[in-house]
């Protein structure tokens, strides 16, 4: 599978994730920082460190992985004051 | 209590990041703006790099963010290791990548960055730090 091919798979799959677990508190993701690999979860965790760590560990090319923090919702604008 | 101090530059509060590439090689120390002004305590980036450094430093896509006022659009979230290590600070953060940066800087600290550690002038008006 190409490298193209895992982001669109790792994109979808964090997608749906994140929609799942906004919606459903009780989904097993909710809260958790989620660690996903060539188109599956391969870690859960409390903490971004661990999964970020273990999510190296499991597949060291970035660019085949996606990390998420389940139940948040990304589509809030954040402001960064403009400096004059 | 360990403190990292930094003169201003450009007459603006600086600090600076170490960043790590793929190999574990230390890349040379990144400048930022400290600015309080940049996202809220709920945000989810804590710095805003230029896109390239994140790539660089072997930053793992997490989605992609909306940000307003002096960054206006769309931009990619990563996850990537930060280090501060004057005082031992070494953690993995979310970092907004963008294509370009605040002339003189390489990139921002953000407000959730900064309240991570007692941060001011520490009563000398010419310098910036952070402290643990």
């Amino acid at each position: 599978m190409s490298v193209t091919e895992i982001r669109e798979l790792n994109g979808a799959l964090v997608d749906q994730i994140n929609r799942e677990a906004l919606a459903d508190p009780h989904s097993p993701y909710a809260g958790k920082w989620v660690g996903v690999a060539n188109g599956k979860v391969v870690t859960v965790s409390d903490t971004l460190d661990e999964t970020f760590k273990e999510l190296q560990r499991i597949e060291p090319d970035p660019k085949r992985t996606r990390l998420i923090e389940a139940s948040r919702d990304y589509s809030v604008v954040e402001y960064v004051w403009e400096v004059h | 209590m360990p403190r990292a101090i930094w003169p201003l530059h450009r007459g603006r509060p600086r600090l600076e990041v170490v960043l790590n590439t793929l190999s574990g090689m230390l890349l040379s120390p990144r400048n930022l703006v400290a600015d309080s002004g940049a996202g809220s305590m709920q945000a989810p980036f804590e710095l805003i790099l230029t896109d390239q450094d994140c790539l660089a430093s072997n930053a793992t896509l997490t989605t992609t963010i909306q940000l307003g006022g002096a960054f206006s659009g769309a931009f990619p979230l990563y996850s990537l290791r930060i280090q501060v290590p004057q005082i031992g600070f070494d953690r993995i953060l979310q970092v907004v990548g963008v294509p370009i940066v605040l002339t003189g800087f390489d990139g921002l600290a953000g407000f959730r960055f900064l309240n991570r550690f007692t941060y001011g002038n520490f009563g000398d008006p010419d310098q910036f730090g952070l402290e643990v």
